[in-house]
């Protein structure tokens, strides 16, 4: 075996729950490894289903011929987004750098390892995503037999280029952020600017279409993802190579996969080492001074500790800060557009209306702020620190809420501002605004708590990487996908229920069921603190 | 003392953090083989910093390091191949055991079935951690990490061997059977070099010292040449006091 296969098999090896069960012989900790591998289990049905019947509804609609596209469409939008907030710890400022480096690998070799490692961690994801529209495919084409080898063979290639392109871009980000004395503030801001041009460029195009007066083309959705496909020519050959066998489609995209892989990781081998040893250095001024010190509460110590944390991991920042980045964002935007049209844009000219849309504002505000709870992996987060606070004279219970403090410190101004202005862009009754900023707040409070449930209850402090409890932690998935099912189907509720009853009445039922959810998470909390 | 030839050499490695912060300034010095080469400074002097860049961790673009001849810039990989380093806190693969860890090691220096086997029972045995080569890392105390990967380090016999500060976190028998293998290795004709806090144990196992403040050596030499007859503990102290 060649070595950088050791080392993936070795990569792979220090994070399987297998090998953990295998030679574990804490009895709480192997019943745990249990519990996580059949909640996962029970996340890969919720996709798997979610993606089938995402499929039958696509068939209903006579778009099964879409089908294809679609799979490839959202294999490649996942593993781009998963792969580039990954990056800045996976290949880049990881624990394990100086025994790996001072090791005979080629820095090349050590970033394609992890480049593997990353894609191999993240392919039952992408192929349970393709398993169920192949299923759904299907059903409802009935094709030949020799399409299911050729949809799973290329859909094991599917995701390379997004996660190529993810790492590129990150490696970009980690070089000019490595520049700077304050490396994490610039890598989180460039990482922002990106996501954002993401969203940007989707509505750019979409409006290019417009004014180019092929909304009729548009609406179509398989010729949409044609148009999707003519940019993103990967999407268009896995079409080609499933529908029709092109020779052409399946070697170029197995071709350029392989070759931009060779390019990519010649271009960081070059600068690996002197980006991780910007990375991992941190110059001492020597220059303290001391001054008066101010006393604060044990729960804005806790609180001020948990910003500390933050701000030193741009892997931390990126993904809690988000959703609050794009809350500013939109509530800046709204003054400067017609709502209107962004409305026909986003809902893809479906007969929705302003007035029906109000008292979904706070559920779309917390689509954003709520997508990431920092309590359900700061927990986590303390990893090997641990014993810190579990030396200092204060109960688990304070520890956790000094955590959610924090939380609701970095949520709830956020989630105000956007709701507010939004409010005054679509001139809501002063009334519903009102309550629509109660609703955003509770919301708040119980992806707060019921974060922190998560993360409590799926604690795992023996991570060698954060991001493995940052991005990819039980305690993550079970406290998301939930979340994000619940909130979509709240927001369609909302607006279908506001047509029939009073759009006020929907928006006070939903602040009581959220105040009791969080009052029954917060006791769940105190449970598991005891 | 084996061949004299320069196992390591550094030739003014300079390494700056930020704008103008030198964290190691304008360095040179030489490890022979067969020399047990002592770094000694206070907090924060420079020792870690450069000896990462020796073992290929740290980039630098001042001066030059040799090992046995190669250039760590220019021939990376050579040089790694007959080095181990030994860092102060082993940051391992926790989730794997203790064997499963030295496979790694073993497979990446391509040590053959036979000689892996004899070599981590020797080295595991001396060190008294065979039992629990079968246990997960994570299971392991700070000292038996740190015995796992100083037999990590010994099981592919390295020409340089860089160890920083060794011995924090050895028991006494474990430190006593390290420093005995250190000294087995120089008679093989191995280098080593290794910074330390520890006074007495410098001037008890080196046979050369270079004592490092600010980033700058300030004094480096034979035992004899530096000390004089008085204790490496004065020299030290007047040294960094000055």
């Amino acid at each position: 075996m060649n070595k950088n296969s050791v080392l993936l098999r070795t990569l792979m090896l220090s994070t399987s729950s297998r090998n953990c069960f295998r030679y574990c012989k804490d009895s709480q900790k192997r019943k745990k490894i249990i519990g996580n591998t059949v909640g996962m289990t029970v996340l890969y049905i919720m996709l798997i289903a979610y993606c089938i019947l995402n499929c039958v509804g696509y068939s209903q609609y006579g778009l099964e011929e879409a089908i294809p596209a679609l799979c490839a469409a959202t294999i490649s939008v996942l593993s781009f987004f998963l792969t580039f907030f990954k990056t800045n710890g996976y290949l880049f400022h990881f624990k394990e750098y100086d025994m790996l480096m001072s090791l005979p690998f080629a820095p090349k070799d050590i970033a394609a390892c992890k480049f593997l490692y990353m894609y191999l961690k993240s392919l039952p994801w992408y192929m349970s995503v393709s398993a169920a529209m192949l299923t759904g495919y299907g059903i409802s084409v009935r094709p030949s037999i020799a399409v299911y080898p050729v949809w799973v063979i290329l859909s094991l290639f599917l995701p390379v280029i997004p996660m190529l392109i993810g790492s590129f871009i990150g490696f970009l980000i980690a070089k000019i952020g490595s520049g700077f004395r304050n490396k994490n503030i610039v890598m989180t801001a460039l990482s922002v600017l990106i996501v954002a041009a993401s969203f940007g460029l989707r509505f750019f195009l979409e409006d290019m279409f417009r004014e180019n007066k092929t909304e009729a083309v548009l609406t179509s959705t398989t010729d949409m993802l044609n148009a999707v496909g003519s940019g993103y020519l990967p999407i268009r050959w896995f079409g080609e190579a499933v529908t029709a066998f092109g020779i052409s489609g399946m070697l170029l995209l197995v071709g350029s996969s392989a070759l931009l892989f060779e390019i990519v990781f010649i271009l960081v081998g070059k600068s690996y080492r002197k980006i991780n040893t910007a990375l991992k250095s941190h110059t001492a001024s020597g220059k303290f001074e001391m001054k008066a010190k101010k006393n604060k509460s044990l729960l804005n110590t806790l609180a001020f500790k948990e910003y500390k944390r933050m701000t030193g991991s741009a892997v931390y920042m990126t993904n809690a800060c988000i959703g609050e980045i794009m809350c500013v964002m939109a509530g800046i935007g709204v003054m400067f557009v017609d709502m209107e049209s962004v409305l026909k844009t986003v809902m893809q000219d479906a007969p929705v209306t302003i007035e029906m849309l109000l008292p979904a504002i706070p559920l779309i505000v917390y689509f954003f702020i709520g997508m990431v709870a920092t309590t359900a992996f700061t927990p986590s987060l303390e990893g090997r620190n641990y014993w810190i606070v579990q030396t200092l004279p204060i109960r688990k219970l304070t520890l956790y809420q000094g955590k959610m403090l924090f939380n609701l410190y970095l949520t709830v101004p956020f989630a105000l501002f956007a709701t507010i202005m939004i409010c005054i862009a679509v001139k809501a009754p002063i009334l519903s605004a009102v309550l629509y900023c109660v609703l955003v707040v509770c919301l708040c409070a119980f992806s707060t708590v019921w974060g922190c449930v998560c993360g409590v209850k799926h604690i795992r402090l023996d991570w060698e990487n954060e991001v493995e409890v940052i991005k990819q932690g039980t305690a993550i998935a079970v406290y998301l996908f939930p979340n994000m099912f619940a909130t979509m189907i709240l927001v369609g509720l909302a607006v279908f229920l506001g047509t029939i009853i009073s759009p006020n009445l929907i928006t006070i039922i939903l602040i009581f069921l959220s105040s009791a959810l969080t009052a029954l998470s917060y006791r769940k909390v105190v449970k598991l603190s005891k | 003392m084996a061949n004299q030839t320069a196992m390591l050499a550094i030739k003014g490695y300079s390494k700056t953090y930020g704008e103008n912060k030198k964290a190691a300034d304008n360095i040179s010095l030489t490890v022979e083989r067969g020399d047990i080469y002592g770094f000694i400074g206070h907090n924060g002097a420079g020792k870690s910093t450069t000896i990462r860049a020796i073992v290929g961790v740290l980039d630098f673009t001042e001066g030059e390091i040799y090992i046995d001849g190669h250039s760590v810039k220019d021939e990376p990989l050579t040089c790694k191949q007959m080095t181990a380093y030994i860092p102060d806190n082993p940051d391992l693969y926790e989730n794997l055991t203790g064997i499963q860890y030295l496979d790694f090691i073993a497979d990446v220096f391509g040590i053959g079935a036979k000689e892996r086997q004899q070599s981590i029972r020797h080295y595991a045995e001396r060190f008294e951690i065979i039992d629990s080569l079968g246990d997960l890392i994570s299971a392991y105390s700070h000292g038996m990490k740190q015995k796992l990967a100083i037999i990590s380090a010994l099981i592919h016999a390295p020409k340089l061997l860089v160890l920083d500060e060794p011995f924090v976190g050895l028991d006494p028998k474990a430190a006593y059977t390290l420093k005995q293998i250190m000294h087995e290795m120089c008679e093989k004709g191995t280098a080593i070099f290794f910074s330390t806090h520890v006074l007495d144990v410098a001037e008890k196992l080196c046979n050369k010292v270079a004592i490092i403040k600010q980033g700058r050596i300030i004094a480096s030499g034979t035992m004899e040449e530096l000390t004089h007859g008085a204790s490496l503990e004065a020299v030290f102290l007047e040294g960094v006091n000055e």
